[in-house]
């Protein structure tokens, strides 16, 4: 291992990727005239983007559809060749040491499958088996393992095609993870699942990485990260606009609470200080946000009180969704962690 | 030699999952490929012919270059189809996943046991026309067998041409037919050509090697410049094989 990877298991710096394609245009006349006469354009998909990825953690990769993360995934997997910067994972630069660095990693893209289509996921693991030379007995323990955790039987012995979205996923995860990898990068690996699968993927996660992987997560599913993630990097239009723990990520909006407020009776024009109202589902029913640095929650509940009736009152954090998508609706201003 | 024992394991299985249409691409590929010299026969039948060529030494030409690709269908031919549809859907990164060299994998995940019967029926063909040839000797034999090994590495080279340019020529399903008219040379007697066409298919795409020069040396007629043919065979292996790798550089993937 080299010493820039020896403080932590990917080190990403300045990373970019810039894709160079075509305009077609839209009309008919644009598309005839892109036959004869392309105009070129660059796309910067990843701009210069760094972070480090402790050992034994498990980080999310967020942002809005088209930020950059997947390109992020793929190079760092060493199936994309980044334009500029440097990865190291493991001590490996991924795209130049590709065969010997992917023996090293699992990866699971949830919209592509490794496993073949026409015969049972068992042959797919046999493949895989040979492929990356896992003695037997080995293989044999860790897919009984695997297979106990997902709880899934027989499944792997029926072919590919007739298996559900959620068995698939599963089998997905052995695939990528039967040679016992340090590190696995999954790319959406929730998407389309139903609410008992996808918590049966967490589980496992949360186990495997109990176990000493390393996992690194894009994901749209919040529940993904509010369970799994310790550390969180969200990129938007190819840059990185935050990096640092949930609890960072939460406050990155100040310290704010959502208060939930059913009132006994109707309080026009009521104003608490230091909170907002957000959202009113009924005369009764309101929605506040407090900023709590400013106010303490006990200070708060004293103003509340003072200033109209309530009959029930529920204090939250406020909802990743909410900071999140304040983040995206950002832009690109970088927010420490 | 495990990897690949498990992946003709796996093609196998695959291509047995549906039983009827295992059975009848294997019968297709037969017929088709062994009807594929009417032309030959029709030309002779017509009282043509190649000059200083019988029907048969012609016959013998096209079931050389039939069975070299029939080894080409079982072991390498896919690699074309699955890397061009790969690079369209974006699924090439599943192949870089592998610990292994991606053009290994690429050929091994390509095999296609239905192929078997296009060299089936290339050997049908062979055993007809040798009975209408000159005996073979020893001599003729071993050094068809050098110049066919040749002749196979051209078709695998082809392929792997093939297969790189589909990293540029994203989803362009006519890759094939291109490098197929140039493959047509190879079934017919070289002498028949100008020297430009000659050079061409001898020395910058020996497809020469896959059918002519072989099947020349199994009926005695093959001289020094069979042998000097092995340079160039060599040569664009290499290249083909250097091409491929560099251009998975230029693999960019789909939009998530």
């Amino acid at each position: 291992m080299t010493d820039a990877a020896r403080g932590s298991c990917i080190r990403v710096r300045d990373l970019t990727k810039t894709y160079e394609t075509y305009k077609r245009g839209s009309t008919f006349a644009e598309t005839v005239r892109s036959f004869f006469r392309r105009e070129r354009i660059e796309v910067k998909a990843v701009d210069g983007i760094s972070f480090d990825v402790g050992e034994g953690g498990i980080t999310g990769l967020l942002g809005p559809n088209g930020a950059g993360k997947s390109t992020t995934v793929k190079m760092l997997t060493g199936t994309l060749f980044p334009t500029s910067g440097e990865i190291e994972v493991m001590g490996y630069v991924p795209f130049r040491n590709r065969a010997r660095y992917v023996r090293q990693i699992g990866a699971v893209f949830g919209q592509k499958s490794q496993l073949i289509w026409d015969i049972p996921p068992s042959d797919s693991f046999m493949m895989n088996r040979a492929i990356y030379g896992i003695p037997k007995g080995e293989y044999d323990k860790r897919l009984g393992m695997m297979c106990e955790l997902f709880e899934l039987g027989e499944i792997v012995n029926k072919p590919t095609r007739v298996l559900s979205l959620g068995e698939r996923m599963k089998c997905e995860f052995i695939m990528a993870m039967l040679h016992n990898p340090k590190v696995v990068f999954l790319d959406e690996p929730t998407i389309g699942l139903d609410v008992i699968a996808k918590q049966r993927i967490r589980d496992f996660i949360r186990e495997m990485n109990a176990l000493g992987t390393t996992f690194v997560l894009t994901t749209h599913d919040l529940e993904d990260v509010e369970q799994l993630a310790r550390q969180v990097v969200i990129i938007n239009h190819g840059q990185k606009v935050f990096d640092g723990d949930l609890s960072a990520l939460r406050k990155t909006l100040g310290d704010k609470k959502i208060i939930r407020l059913t009132l006994a009776k109707p309080a026009e024009g009521l104003e608490i200080p230091n909170a907002v109202i957000t959202g009113r589902d009924s005369e009764l029913e309101l929605t506040l946000e407090a900023d709590v640095s400013k106010t303490p929650v006990s200070a708060l509940l004293k103003n509340i009180s003072s200033r109209c009736e309530f009959t029930d009152i529920s204090i939250k954090e406020l909802p990743m969704e909410t900071v999140i998508t304040r983040i995206y609706q950002d832009g690109s201003a970088p927010i420490r962690g | 030699m495990a990897i690949f024992g498990e992946c003709f394991r796996i093609s196998l299985s695959t291509a047995m999952a549906y039983r009827a249409n295992f059975i009848m691409v294997m019968t297709i590929l037969f017929f088709s490929n062994t009807l594929f010299p009417l032309v030959t026969i029709l030309i002779y039948g017509s009282g043509s012919g190649f000059p200083g060529w019988t029907f048969y030494e012609v016959l013998l030409i096209q079931a050389v270059f039939t069975i070299s690709s029939g080894i080409g269908e079982v072991f390498f031919n896919g690699l074309f189809w699955n890397t061009n549809f790969a690079i369209r859907d974006g699924l090439f990164e599943v192949s870089l996943l592998k610990p292994v060299n991606a053009l290994f994998w690429g050929v091994v995940s390509s095999i296609q046991p239905t192929g078997i019967s296009v060299v089936l029926g290339g050997v049908a063909m062979a055993a007809v026309a040798l009975a209408h040839t000159a005996p073979l000797t020893v001599a003729s034999v071993s050094m068809a067998a050098l110049l066919f090994l040749c002749g196979v590495s051209v078709t695998f080279s082809v392929t792997c041409f093939m297969s790189a340019i589909s990293f540029k020529w994203v989803g362009n399903s006519r890759i094939p037919e291109m490098f197929g008219s140039i493959l047509d040379f190879a079934k017919y007697p070289q002498d028949v050509f100008p020297l430009a066409v000659r050079g061409f298919t001898t020395i910058v795409m020996p497809v020469a090697m896959i059918g002519y020069y072989p099947a020349a040396a199994l009926l005695g007629r093959a001289d020094g410049a069979s042998f000097v043919a092995i340079v160039p065979c060599a040569i664009f292996s290499v290249f083909a094989i250097w091409f491929y790798q560099k251009m998975i550089h230029r693999y960019e993937g789909v939009g998530g």
